[in-house]
């Protein structure tokens, strides 16, 4: 347990001293919630009653965790094995499961962060009014950050080199943003499209965190989007059973 | 296969009396590792990385005391990026040290060093065999085999080939000792007395290299062939066969990889 907890010690200390990676996951969402929020502002989606500010902060929300759970994850984990600093902890007795659980306590830690500057922003700035319950808020967003950084963990297996597991994350990263209902309501989407964004993980922590916020939902409201992030939670541990490199 | 990172095919392997195969665990704490390639984070200071490791085992060396043995106590707060290359492989041994191994391993530690880095490299070696740990090393620079092994192997296509100390390898070999020299004025016309001689140098200077087994016979035979000729014989050198001959007779192909 102390060896996990000094895992993501590390995986933080070493965070802090990358700039660019410190600029993508706290900066980058941040200066699009500010961006888009003073662009659209109290404008209104088509057929939406909510203001296009309100329908953009979990957008947001998700767009940081997606950044942390895929970008991260994988740019991260791709570059220290490319160094081979896997296979030489690999010759002391630390076992895997703890290399890997201190990377995923590292990015939930800097999801949490990063939301909750983002809510701040939100609602001292735009004057966006939570009014949902917030055990449920942090059950969607947990499952979300697992979900999308089990994925993360997915195309590390897929990437060869640091230099392929750029474009196969920016791939998966914009597909689940354009599809996934962060900027825009997905009922504009062409119908074949909206088949496809009806299984995307970001379109269900979208759902669910805007139905918790400003809807109040419940647990019964939401449950069929947690069970779809569970279902991607398990299909790419199954994905990685087979998958998954350490060199 | 010892160190665990790949799987033999078959048999078994012990090492600090336990099973390899079966408690890999348990003979990780027991073994240090230096890997040809240092490999850890780059933004980790000297320092953390030491202490870093040093928490991975049941039990370690004070960090102080492994930075004073790499000679790296003055670059502990210093990035692992920013270090040279002789530096970044002190630090690898340093960190094969952490948990004091009872077995160290140590992959090529100087191949791609400067000289000077090198011989850095050597002496931390020579003080840790000299304090009586093990140490196995694999390197495909002979001088250094010859340097700093008590016992070696040679190994050909994944099998060993021989196996001795240094010295016995050498003189069982059975190599030919190389005598060098100069005369003035040149040898001629009675070099056909010496066999085997050779000219190597056609400049100025008359130089002669003979290569044999029974050196005093030709050293003799030289001596008293320039005396009676009042030729002068200058810079003689006698250099026996080296672990390298040794090396290119047994594998009778060049160094490779």
């Amino acid at each position: 347990m102390s060896m996990l907890i000094s895992q993501t010690v590390l995986e933080t200390k070493l965070f802090l001293r990358n700039r660019v990676t410190l600029f993508w996951t706290m900066i980058f969402p941040v200066f699009f919630m500010v961006l888009f929020g003073l662009i659209y502002g109290d404008s209104k989606w088509p057929g939406m009653d909510m203001r296009s500010v309100d329908y953009l902060l979990p957008g947001i929300i998700v767009m940081g965790v997606m950044v942390t759970g895929i970008m991260h994850t994988v740019m991260g984990f791709v570059s220290e094995r490319e160094k081979g600093v896997y296979r030489r902890l690999a010759l002391t007795p630390l076992k895997r499961q703890t290399i890997i659980g201190g990377q995923m306590l590292h990015n939930y830690s800097i999801i949490i962060i990063q939301t909750m500057l983002l809510i701040v922003i939100g609602v001292i700035a735009f004057n966006i009014k939570i009014t949902g319950n917030l055990f449920l808020f942090w059950l969607v967003l947990s499952v979300g950050a697992v979900s999308f950084m089990s994925i993360g963990f997915a195309l590390t297996g897929l990437a060869k080199t640091y230099r392929s597991a750029m474009p196969i994350n920016q791939i998966a990263y914009f597909i689940m943003m354009f599809l996934g209902g962060v900027f825009f309501p997905n009922s504009i989407l062409p119908k074949f499209l909206g088949y496809v964004a009806s299984v995307l993980p970001s379109t269900h922590m979208n759902d669910a965190l805007r139905m918790v916020i400003y809807n109040g939902a419940g647990i019964g409201d939401i449950w069929q989007s947690l069970l779809i992030m569970v279902g991607w939670i398990l299909a790419c541990f199954a994905f990685s059973i087979k998958f998954f490199r350490w060199e | 296969m010892i160190e665990g990172l790949r799987q033999p095919d078959g048999g078994s392997i012990w090492a600090c009396g336990y099973d390899t195969l079966k408690e890999p665990q348990r003979v990780k704490e027991l073994i240090g590792v230096q890997l040809q390639a240092t490999s850890i984070y780059d933004n980790i200071r000297v320092k953390e990385a030491i202490d870093l490791f040093g928490g991975y085992y049941k039990k370690s060396i004070p960090t102080g005391q492994i930075l004073e043995e790499v000679s790296l106590t003055d670059k502990s707060t210093s990035r692992v990026s920013s270090l040279s290359g002789g530096q970044k492989q002190r630090l690898s041994v340093g960190l094969a040290l952490v948990n004091d191994p009872e077995v160290l391993f140590l992959d090529e530690p100087t191949t791609g060093l400067d000289p000077q880095a090198r011989h850095n490299i050597w002496s931390i070696v020579e003080k840790l065999r000299d304090r009586g740990k093990t140490i196995v090393m694999t390197t495909h620079y002979m001088e250094e085999a010859e340097h700093l092994c008590q016992r070696l192997a040679i190994i050909d296509h994944g099998k060993i080939i021989a196996m001795d100390t240094p010295e016995n390898l050498i003189n069982h070999a059975g190599l030919d000792t190389t005598i060098e020299f100069s005369t003035s004025p040149e040898l001629n016309g009675v070099t056909s007395k010496i066999p085997g001689i050779k000219k190597i140098n056609n400049g100025n200077a008359h130089r002669y290299e003979v290569k044999a087994r029974n050196v005093s016979l030709i050293l003799k035979d030289l001596t008293n062939l320039c005396y009676e000729n009042n030729i002068e014989l200058e810079n003689i050198s006698v250099r026996r066969a080296t672990l390298e001959d040794v090396f290119l007779a047994m594998t009778g192909r060049k160094l490779r990889e």
